[in-house]
């Protein structure tokens, strides 16, 4: 086997254990968001058709992926803290395995996370059970990795006590400005705008829409497509980059 | 022949220069110590010397190999124990040892070999089954020496490896680099006097980026004309200066 995909592959392993063996993390990304969509869907959806299951399991699935940017972020800064990651760098491997490391290690729970809170609101809404459905879990996996990159950003630049405030701009970001939790009549346009051009919306209608059914290709699927894969990309460029250089100077 | 040698090593972060031009050579099969009160910059020439950060001007060679141009050959010559705690927390001992062997490339049978030698060596094996972050400070930072040793480093840096332990888990680690010394190169600071006395064949002392002496220890008594190792460092860093 490559080197370097042996040398990801160990890192991966180590990265698994550690999240496995830390139940409160796995409270935040997996308990937390599923008792919301339970309570919210029970106490709402009757008022509300933004609480409908078709709405608010998409989601939930996107909202419990903000959790993952903390989790990224705690695990990364706590390596750097007991300069764990200092002496993997004496090591052969290279900046890109770790960081590819992390993310594959964190896209199981994004998957878990997407599969079971479908799973659930399905239960409520047999209808939602559909290729959409297939489609949504795997469109998913490619929102989560913007918020996966956000971790390893944060990880890389911030201390492991700076990470829980600063992870929560992007939890509350995403949680206002997804618009799932109100309803967006008598929203200002601008606001609107405004949630348009960043990715938290974009990635919650992208989902949404799996389910809902696409009528217009490119506003429902392509447009919010290109923007959440925009803001990802630049995330991992500038997340990499953080990393290299905080490493090389550690 | 020597193992490391630098010429006029220097590093420089913004208006502060943690190492002046420093030039040493340390032969091969020598336990080393770099001693300095804080700020001397003995961390910053390790971290130079082990590639994780680039000097400023000058130049440092592992084996002939120099940290500027032949940092993939170095990382296979050395391994480092930092100043802080550096184990994966919530791996027990044994993923731990198998971590870093998986990620040196060993097989299988290598890694069963390397286990062997760093249970009979840090007596480890009592606790190998426990996670790393549920083990008390010495055994952690027993752990973290001993996975220095798993790539079979020729050239060994050891970042105050005694740093917050008590006297008896100081002593025991005191063994344990002393059987090391029998098989490699070993670059130690240390901010113990009585650590550096015990273990170097040389003693280096640095003060605000510079090497100001070299020698045995019996050499540094000749010349600072002091009989205990405290007297001759607060000699030779102060000038004279603090002399009783």
């Amino acid at each position: 086997m490559n080197n370097s995909v042996s040398r990801i592959i160990t890192l991966t392993k180590r990265n698994i254990k550690e999240i496995l063996r830390d139940p409160l993390s796995l409270i935040f990304t997996i308990a937390l968001p599923l008792f919301m969509e339970i309570l919210f869907y029970f106490i709402f959806h009757e008022l509300t058709a933004q609480f409908e299951m078709k709405y608010l399991a998409p989601g939930i699935v996107v909202f419990s992926e903000s959790f993952l940017t903390l989790f990224t972020g705690l695990l990364i800064s706590l390596d750097r803290k007991s300069s764990f990651l200092t002496r993997l760098y004496v090591s052969k491997a290279k900046s890109y395995e770790f960081i590819f490391s992390y993310a594959l290690s964190i896209l199981p729970i994004a998957l878990i996370q997407s599969i079971l809170f479908f799973l659930v609101g399905g239960i409520f809404d047999t209808s939602m059970f559909s290729v959409g459905m297939v489609l949504g879990i795997l469109l998913s996996i490619l929102t989560s990795m913007f918020f996966i990159g956000t971790g390893i950003l944060f990880g890389s630049i911030c201390s492991e006590k700076s990470i829980g405030g600063i992870s929560s701009i992007i939890i509350t970001g995403e949680s206002v400005l997804s618009g799932m939790w109100f309803p967006l009549e008598g929203i200002g346009n601008g606001m609107i705008a405004f949630m348009n051009a960043l990715p938290f919306r974009n990635a919650t209608i992208l989902i949404q829409n799996m389910i809902l059914g696409v009528n217009d290709t490119f506003n429902d699927l392509l447009l919010p497509l290109i923007i959440v894969l925009g803001y990802t990309v630049v995330m991992f460029i500038v997340a990499i980059i953080a990393f290299k250089n905080r490493m090389k100077e550690k | 022949m020597f193992a490391i040698k630098t010429v006029n090593l220097r590093k420089e972060y913004k208006d502060i220069v943690a190492v002046k031009d420093l030039n040493l050579e340390i032969e091969e099969g020598e336990l080393f110590s770099l001693l300095g009160v804080n700020g001397a910059g003995k961390t910053t020439t390790i971290k130079m010397l082990s590639t994780l950060t680039s000097p400023t001007s000058g130049d440092a060679f592992i084996y002939d190999y120099s940290i500027l141009k032949d940092q993939e050959k170095i990382k296979e010559l050395i391994d480092i124990s930092m100043q802080e705690t550096a184990i994966a927390r919530k791996l027990t001992v044994d993923e731990n040892i198998e971590f870093y062997a998986e990620l040196s490339g060993m097989k299988k049978d290598e890694i069963k070999e390397i286990k062997e030698y760093i249970y009979n060596s840090f007596n480890l094996d009592r606790v190998k089954n426990k996670q790393a972050s549920k083990l008390s400070g010495g055994w952690q930072r027993k752990l973290s020496i001993a996975l220095a040793l798993v790539t079979k480093p020729k050239i060994l840096f050891l970042d105050e490896p005694t740093l917050g332990l008590d006297v008896i888990a100081r002593r025991e680690l005191w063994k344990t680099i002393k059987e090391l010394k029998k098989n490699m190169t070993i670059i130690l600071t240390t901010h113990y006097m009585e650590e550096a006395e015990a273990l170097s064949d040389r003693i280096g002392i640095m003060k605000d980026g510079v090497l100001l002496f070299v020698g045995t220890k019996e050499e540094l008594y000749t010349k600072t004309k002091k009989d205990n190792i405290e007297d001759a460092f607060i000699n030779i860093v102060s000038g004279g200066d603090l002399d009783e």
